[in-house]
């Protein structure tokens, strides 16, 4: 078929949240791009009314440099969806954005990209040092590590060295 | 018509956070060491990045630019407390200022997570989940110099006598906070969580072997130092940069700074004054 759209078939199959839901897995993380926006736990909520598809966005930090081109990468996909002609993506703040958001894949893929996944829920605190106890190396598994420094290259991500293989790695911060 | 005292207070807010994260930027390639560089250059992007939500905020009040906000202001528009504009001077200075900043902002965010707008509930909630970081990063450097070796004690007790009276400028209201208050925007008043502040830093700063009380005891700070001789010599503040005289902080809110704050400026805004409005 090399003929547009049919309204006649769109009305007989009309695009499913589903679909937007889809669209939106195909969408990396740009600064951690083997892991989607969705395993991130950053997709609030879709809605698609008609032709119309509404994304609610939850930025992972506040200060994320990468936001805008999430708004954007995440308009484009749900644009692409065959059926949707118009996209409303919003940011919010509510609920705030957390850590434990991120899903079991999502942790994995982490993993896999060199990442270590954040440490229980929240930051998990020594008492007396105050710093992340301790992050899961991402080569080599060992919890023999230390926090270097609870900041590192981007607002999410926290600087460790890993006393068994010796390897310095950084952790996506539990917040 | 805009909410004008919402506007002023998340004004006020934004500002210090984008004036007080520029500040912290300048540490970046000139941190004592490595690790600290990384950590100055982050929380100068965490503050800036609340600022910018802040800012995101009184916009879609005034259906004004975040970026003009920001960056397009004249400094007498400024409403951020003073001790955000003083220069970084040294390392001291930056880290007492920082904690002292953080800890007070903590208290801040804290009646803020309870405000009656459900915006700025939400976005003090998130803020504080971040900036929990920035107070223990500043905790463990306070406990590390405060209880370290002479030199780094005395330039802290130096330091903290210069910040210290300032740090309470933050608390200085806006203008209509009544109104606020009233109104459960802002769930507590300034008094109130100075007051707060004003204990929760002096029961910290016993607990370093701190002196509590800035200016007035920074003169028995003296210590007893090994000289090149081997001689025991009292080396007190008058030894050291004599601290300079400062206003008590206040004044920043109804946009009365010092000239801090317009070299400042000078340099935050260049890029924007050279091209204002300009997409990059």
């Amino acid at each position: 078929m090399t003929v547009g759209p049919d309204p006649v078939s769109q009305q007989a199959h009309p695009v499913s949240q589903d679909d937007v839901w889809d669209a939106l897995r195909s969408v990396p993380d740009p600064e951690i791009p083997a892991v989607s926006v969705v395993e991130m736990g950053m997709i609030r909520d879709v809605t698609v009314e008609g032709t119309t598809a509404r994304v609610v966005v939850l930025p992972t930090f506040t200060g994320c440099p990468a936001i805008d081109v999430i708004k954007t990468d995440v308009a484009a996909a749900v644009g692409a969806v065959d059926g949707i002609a118009d996209v409303q993506v919003e940011l919010s703040f509510t609920p705030p954005w957390t850590s434990d958001r991120i899903s079991s894949e999502g942790r994995k893929k982490l993993a896999g990209f060199g990442l270590a996944p954040p440490t229980g829920e929240g930051p998990v605190l020594i008492a007396d040092i105050g710093l992340p106890a301790f992050a899961v190396c991402p080569f080599c598994g060992s919890r023999e590590t230390v926090n270097e420094n609870p900041f590192g290259p981007t607002p999410c991500r926290a600087l460790y060295y890993c006393n068994a293989c010796s390897n310095p790695f950084e952790q996506f911060k539990a917040v | 018509m805009a909410d004008t005292a919402l506007v002023d207070l998340l004004t006020a807010l934004a500002d210090d956070e984008l004036v007080l994260g520029h500040r912290h930027s300048e540490w970046t390639g000139f941190a004592p060491h490595l690790e600290e560089d990384v950590a100055f250059a982050s929380i100068a992007q965490d503050e800036i990045g609340h600022a910018a939500a802040f800012y995101t905020l009184v916009a879609e009040l005034t259906g004004d630019d975040r970026d003009r906000l920001a960056l397009g202001r004249d400094h007498t528009e400024y409403r951020n407390a003073i001790i955000c504009e003083r220069p970084n001077r040294d390392w001291a200075y930056t880290l007492a200022r920082h904690w002292l900043y953080d800890t007070a902002d903590g208290r801040r965010l804290e009646a803020l997570e309870r405000s009656s707008n459900e915006s700025v509930a939400a976005l003090a909630t998130k803020i504080r989940r971040e900036e929990r970081y920035h107070l223990i990063h500043a905790d463990s450097w306070m406990r590390r110099v405060a209880g370290g070796p002479v030199e780094g004690r005395t330039r802290l007790i130096d330091a903290m006598a210069l910040a210290f009276p300032e740090a309470v400028g933050i608390f200085e209201p806006v203008e209509h906070e009544d109104e606020l208050v009233e109104r459960g925007v802002l769930p507590a008043a300034s008094e109130q969580m100075k007051a707060a502040f004003l204990e929760e830093i002096r029961t910290a700063l016993d607990r370093l072997g701190l002196p509590t009380q800035g200016h007035a005891h920074a003169a028995d700070a003296a210590e007893f130092v090994a000289s090149s001789s081997g001689d025991l010599i009292s080396q007190g503040p008058a030894a050291r940069e004599p601290a300079e005289a400062s206003s008590n902080g206040v004044g920043g809110r109804s946009g009365i700074h010092t000239d801090d704050l317009r070299q400042l400026w000078e340099d935050m805004t260049t890029q924007y004054r050279s091209n204002p409005g300009a997409t990059w």
